[in-house]
């Protein structure tokens, strides 16, 4: 792939808030595009195409809500399209613009996207409404119970404790205070995320991620175009995805392919990224990673899959002895991640974003020493459909 | 300056066929207040809620099974906060492997004190038997039987 | 510019009209899926990444793509969704196979019609910041474009009713034994009803390859993918020319670019032209180099664009016969590569060896994307 590789040259990302009473949805987009271009130092002229990133139309409220992005990515009369695949939006957007490039048919291609998570009433029960109206819809299913239910079954099958999740958080929160654009940056203690209220047992508040507003992009070129005009940049070395079954049930019971306690598809992502990347041992090459965990028990499956340990279950210890905090054999999401800042439509692509300044060496406070080498993923549908990408320096 | 703001809902109904496999599981839950599911072509997977092929090997699923209505709790959660459309809290809900099938069945557990989490989490610990218990009136959808521990 | 791997089409499927109710979405998606693989003699072990195109609004859940995942081989494999138009999940997968990191793509669409109002499930589709009020709908946006251009070019309106005639003259020989006649659709003036057709439910899905693949399975009968160009317009019909297609003229200037076409009228042996008004088959026209406005009136009555005319448009009877209104656009390109293997069947055209598909989509074709087809590997 030598001379054929995909580089990102540019990135944006909002400062995430609670809500941006200052800023419309498009107004949003066009705010992390301008970042990013600026980042570039591009102007719209040299984008070639653009890869819209957009999760469900009904948590903006806007039906096909791109269409009204175009002018915000400077889209008119260029080649653009819209990803979705829910929470993995953001990586799959980024998976998209990258074969845009690898194809051969686009040198420089932008991909961007926002989110007003914070101005849906309903996030919840929009999110019921990814089931299938025949059998699972009719439960009172939520993206935050789904993933308790995962969690009881980790706590079943590996012994994880309330108080280990509560760790996750108290980790992330750390990090996410040395991080400007995090959304919760409050440190906490194991005792405040214990104390919070119960949302869906096991999970409590202080467990879950915050709703967030903001927007992200990204500019890829090729490594001709990246060389001819001598720019910086850092590589894409592996993309994949991977699906599991929607079915939840079918997570469960008897030898189960992929087990509602893990990310089975997660896994055979990050395998088939390792292997286009060239990656043998994961835990001794991987610097630092940014896996999409919007609820503290997520982090534990995200780490195994991602076979930053031997095996599934293998994560708990080391989280608690610190390996992957700042400082740590293998830092996790040192942005503060999913955990502290969810615009559901780009915080898949916030992953790419963290991911990529770390091995550019321009993370600022939060920066990973001398990581060369980082792995970003984004998780979607009911714990479906995973994306994941090595990038290197 | 001034901030406007503007409240728009979304107000659109659908009406999805819902096919022969999950028209016949309904049938049968509402005339027959008994649950079945479908075996997989070649295979001795029952796959319950029953579906028409398997979205691993995409062989269509044949037979139809009897199962339950005892069974095992596979998961739960209890849900103490409010959301909007969603039941009022606090209630419990999960999946259950009901004897005979190889796929698990989501369904509300009922007649457990959720006051206590800690001892109603106890209560609905995964292995857990239960039965599936039906309505007296059955309209033939999911909320014509929930689940009860057993004994 | 150009694909390292050129990708083929070598399966499709085109259902334009499904009127049962006995099965639901997910079993309509996964005959369909089924269908594609074996008109490619595939099973989904062959394989390695989808690309499916879905309207939540349409489709009544709230990311489509989940429910579809298993019907279409998700399971285990890689899988990506555009739900901003059919045409675009072809697009997406085309340049996947040319990355040359996939030896093969399943492409799968469909277009459900359970939702209680089509209309506001479109209108949900404008801003709540300037427009929402308003009762845009789909068919509203074509009507205004419609009126547009009867303002600025004379004889539209006769070319238009000219351009419905053959549509559905056509698509009544395409689809001999349908299950049922299309309705019409609904009064946008200046539309009249027998210029749109209601929606119906429908769903196409097609397998490309790479060529190392198809010569490893000794497959000879492939549509290959010589050109493409996919371009949008402005969100906001206000800050558009309805009378003009710029994305349209800048996604052809792309296709024909690669394929090396020059002299379009006389390039292609089939056309499909996504027809969701006949004023949009027009201004295609203009577009994609068939004809000129000034011609519109003319070449629609002396039969040029019939089938037995000198270059037939839309055999297939379009969009304006059977509307399944989100995937019309890959039906366009599912029925270009058909007749290219010569598998169009009642309307297949004789000796077609390359064709043009044009394929459009949101109001008053937003999205537009041109497609060139042809039996010969390289352009």
């Amino acid at each position: 792939m030598s001379g054929d590789r995909v580089g990102i040259i540019g990135i944006g990302q909002s400062a995430f808030r609670a809500r941006r009473d200052d800023a419309n949805y498009p107004e949003l987009v066009r705010e992390a595009v301008v970042m990013a271009m600026a980042d570039a130092k591009m102007d719209f002229d040299a984008i070639q195409a653009v890869v819209y990133s957009l999760s469900p139309d009904a948590m903006i409220g806007i039906g096909n809500a791109e269409r009204l992005g175009v002018d915000a990515v400077g889209g008119r009369s260029k080649p653009f399209l819209r990803i979705n695949t829910g929470g993995a939006t953001g990586i799959s957007s980024a998976a998209a613009a990258y074969y845009h490039v690898a194809s051969g048919m686009y040198d420089v291609v932008l991909t961007a996207g926002a989110d007003k998570v914070g101005e849906c009433g309903d996030s919840q029960s929009v999110l019921n409404k990814i089931w299938d109206p025949s059998y699972e819809r009719p439960l009172p299913l939520g993206t935050i119970n789904m993933l308790a239910m995962s969690g009881l079954r980790y706590m079943d099958q590996f012994g994880m404790t309330q108080e280990d999740m509560a760790y996750v958080t108290v980790k992330n929160r750390r990090h996410a205070a040395l991080n400007p654009n995090a959304h919760l940056r409050k440190v906490v203690t194991i005792d405040d995320v214990m104390d919070s209220r119960i949302i869906s047992w096991p999970i409590k508040l202080l467990d879950c991620c915050p709703q967030s507003t903001g927007g992200a992009a990204l500019v890829m070129a090729s490594e001709k175009y990246i060389k001819d005009n001598h720019l910086d940049a850092v590589w894409i070395t592996g993309v994949a995805h991977a699906a599991e079954t929607y079915w939840m049930g079918d997570r469960m019971g008897n030898n189960p392919t992929a087990e509602h306690s893990g990310a089975h598809a997660l896994a055979r992502s990050f395998e088939k990224s390792y292997r286009m990347a060239g990656i043998k041992d994961p835990a001794k090459q991987v610097h630092v990673a940014e896996l999409y965990a919007p609820f503290s028990n997520t982090e534990f499956h995200a780490i195994d899959s991602a076979k930053l340990v031997a095996k599934p279950g293998d994560s708990i210890r080391p989280l608690l002895d610190g390996e992957f905090e700042l400082g740590g054999r293998i830092p996790v999401n040192p942005s503060g991640g999913t955990l502290c800042t969810n615009a559901i439509a780009v915080t898949a692509m916030a992953r790419v974003a963290e991911t990529a300044l770390q091995v550019w060496g321009r993370a600022g406070a939060h920066q990973v020493k001398g990581a060369k080498l980082g792995i970003a993923s984004g998780n979607g549908g009911d714990h479906q459909i995973f994306g994941t990408m090595v990038i290197e320096a | 300056m001034e901030l406007l703001g503007r409240q728009e809902v979304w107000n659109i109904t659908y009406d999805h066929a819902l096919g022969e496999t999950a028209s016949t599981f309904y049938t049968l839950i509402r005339d027959e207040a008994a649950i079945y599911g479908r075996r997989i072509a070649g295979s001795n997977k029952v796959m319950v809620p029953p579906r028409s092929f398997s979205d691993e090997t995409l062989e269509p699923t044949g037979e139809w099974v009897k199962v339950g209505p005892g069974g095992r709790i596979e998961a739960f959660t209890m849900v103490y906060e409010a959301f909007k459309n969603l039941p009022p809290p606090p209630y419990a809900f999960g999946y259950v492997l009901l004897d005979g099938a190889d796929t698990a069945l989501g369904g509300f557990f009922k007649g457990i004190d959720l006051t206590d989490p800690e001892a109603a989490a106890a209560k609905l610990k995964i292995g857990t038997r239960v039965v599936a218990t039906f309505a007296a009136e059955r309209k033939g959808e999911m909320m014509d039987f929930w689940f009860e521990l057993e004994g | 510019m150009g694909l390292r791997v050129q990708p083929g089409i070598i399966g499709c499927a085109i259902r334009p009209v499904i009127a049962s109710r006995d099965r639901s979405l997910e079993e309509i998606i996964y005959e369909t899926a089924q269908l594609a693989l074996k008109d490619a003699g595939l099973t989904i072990n062959d394989i390695d990444g989808i690309a499916v195109g879905s309207n939540d609004q349409f489709d009544g859940r709230s990311i489509s793509v989940m429910m579809a995942s298993g019907s279409v081989g998700g399971v285990d494999r890689d899988i990506m969704s555009t739900p901003s138009a059919s045409e675009h999940a072809f697009i997406l997968g085309a340049l996947r196979v040319a990355t040359g990191q996939f030896r093969t793509q399943l492409i799968v669409s469909w277009s459900p019609t359970e939702v209680s109002s089509m209309p506001e499930a479109q209108r949900l589709g404008t801003d709540p910041y300037f427009h929402r009020a308003l009762p845009l709908d789909e068919l509203s946006a074509h009507a205004l474009q419609a009126s547009a251009l009867e303002s600025v070019v004379p004889g539209a309106r006769a070319a238009a009713q000219a351009v419905t005639a053959k549509n559905r003259a056509q698509g009544q020989a395409a689809y001999p034994a349908p299950p049922m006649t299309p309705d019409a659709g609904a009064l946008r003036w200046p539309l009249t009803p027998s210029m749109t057709s209601a929606p119906v439910t429908g769903a196409v899905a097609m397998v490309l390859a790479c060529p190392e693949f198809i010569a490893e399975r000794g497959i000879t009968n492939v549509a290959w993918l010589q050109g493409m160009g996919w371009a949008t317009e402005a969100g906001f019909l206000g800050d558009r020319d309805l009378t003009t297609a710029p994305a349209l003229d800048a996604a052809v200037k792309q296709a024909y670019a690669m394929a090396g076409i020059t002299d379009p009228a006389s390039a292609f042996g089939v056309v499909e032209i996504t027809d969701a008004s006949p004023y949009a088959e027009l201004l295609a026209y203009e577009a994609l180099g068939l004809c000129a406005r000034d011609e519109w009136e003319a070449r629609t009555t002396d039969g040029t664009f019939s089938v037995g005319g000198k270059l037939p448009i839309n055999p297939s009877g379009g969009a304006l016969t059977w509307n399944p209104v989100f995937c019309t656009g890959l039906i366009r390109i599912a029925e270009v590569a058909q007749q290219v293997r010569g598998k169009a069947g009642a309307h297949q055209v004789p000796h077609v060896t390359r064709g043009l598909a044009h394929a459009g989509s949101g109001f008053a074709m937003m999205y537009q994307a041109a497609v060139i087809l042809g039996q010969e590997a390289r352009a």
